[in-house]
């Protein structure tokens, strides 16, 4: 079986040079990739999410670089002239895109667009739908 | 148009039912506060922003809220799965129950039904936006109430996450004010308000806004 390495490469911390954003993943857990922003309530600390396996280690991945380049977006509809942040949005962006796309051929649709077209059936019911989830991330 | 994507931006595993705690949760999907409101009231707002920039965030966080709609959904419905009558009876869920059994209905804490009237579009990006900067510090003091009413970590982890949405939104929504305020004292208040200062030929301010008097006062100083 061929193993998805993108957790060995340490490619999400090699792109954030950015001291006021937290990394993809950090920012995910605590629902804001600005360091500036973020504020804590009382002392709790923002859940942790672990994969149990390759699935969801992929499905984890995808989600942190989906909110960071959603976060980004956000930041540029109002700072549409600030570059560097352009530059790492469309990085995210691509990696988002990647990783759907990989994540799709292994596991099955996240969109109905993406029903794997070489299949002669509808797949799109087979798989669990949001709130009734199979995964523990 | 929009696509549907089969993913919650934050996962949701609730192991442990809890019906008066979907009974308080509710009020974040129909309530006041709740991510419904919020969502039709920057999907509303957005079309009469003054330039792209109004548009594109309102659209896109506008967006995010239906996301968010579909999060506390999915846990008001964890909540309630595999609950008895009897339960549901004596979490006082049962007026709930006489209409709607188990299924999603948008509602606050005391069961009032959801309406348009929890939100405002005026057609002045200032007032707007003014009220989206205010709606999100109020859903995010009603996340934190919620937070205080569990020890559940199943809950709080997300119900911590979608608070901290409501601060970086509000962050958001607090520069777009800034900026649309700029533009105004740069004399540009034709392009935030559509209101025109001294140009009485401005055919485009006409046929946007036929009825509004052309007096030349700026609105707002």
């Amino acid at each position: 079986m061929n193993t998805y390495n993108y957790f060995e490469d340490n490619w999400l911390r090699n792109m954030t040079n950015n001291n006021s954003l937290f990394t993809p993943e950090e920012g995910f857990l605590k629902g804001n990739l600005f360091s500036s922003l973020y504020s804590q309530y009382k002392n709790y600390q923002p859940m942790t999410l672990k994969a149990t396996n390759e699935r969801e280690k992929f499905f984890l991945e995808l989600s942190w670089v989906a909110f960071a380049a959603h976060e980004l977006n956000l930041y540029l509809d109002v700072h549409p002239n600030d570059t560097s942040m352009i530059t790492l949005f469309n990085d995210y962006r691509k990696k988002e895109m990647d990783l759907s796309r990989k994540y799709e051929e292994k596991y099955g649709a996240l969109t109905v667009m993406s029903e794997n077209s070489n299949d002669n059936q509808f797949s799109w019911e087979e798989e669990n739908w949001p709130w009734e989830r199979d995964m523990n991330v | 148009m929009f696509k549907y994507c089969k993913k919650l931006q934050y996962p949701i595993n609730i192991k442990k039912k809890d019906l008066r705690l979907a009974r308080y949760l509710i009020t974040q999907y129909g309530g006041s506060n709740g991510e419904l409101t919020a969502a039709l009231r920057y999907l509303n707002q957005r079309y009469t922003m003054p330039d792209n920039v109004g548009k594109a965030l309102l659209t896109d966080i506008g967006t995010e809220e239906l996301a968010h709609v579909e999060m506390i959904s999915t846990m008001i419905y964890q909540l309630m799965k595999g609950a008895t009558v009897e339960e549901i009876k004596a979490a006082g869920l049962d007026t709930f129950y006489a209409e709607h059994a188990k299924a999603l209905y948008p509602t606050d804490a005391n069961g009032v039904p959801f309406t348009v009237a929890y939100f405002a579009t005026t057609g002045d990006a200032l007032a707007d936006i003014s009220e989206d900067m205010a709606a999100e510090q109020k859903a995010r003091a009603v996340y934190e109430n919620l937070i205080d009413l569990t020890d559940d970590p199943d809950v709080i982890g997300p119900l911590l996450w979608l608070r901290q949405r409501e601060i970086v939104h509000y962050t958001r929504f607090k520069e777009l004010f800034e900026y649309y305020e700029k533009k105004l004292k740069k004399g540009e208040n034709e392009i935030v308000n559509k209101k025109p200062i001294n140009n009485l030929n401005n055919s485009i301010n006409n046929n946007f806004f036929p009825n509004m008097p052309l007096d030349g006062n700026n609105f707002f100083f």
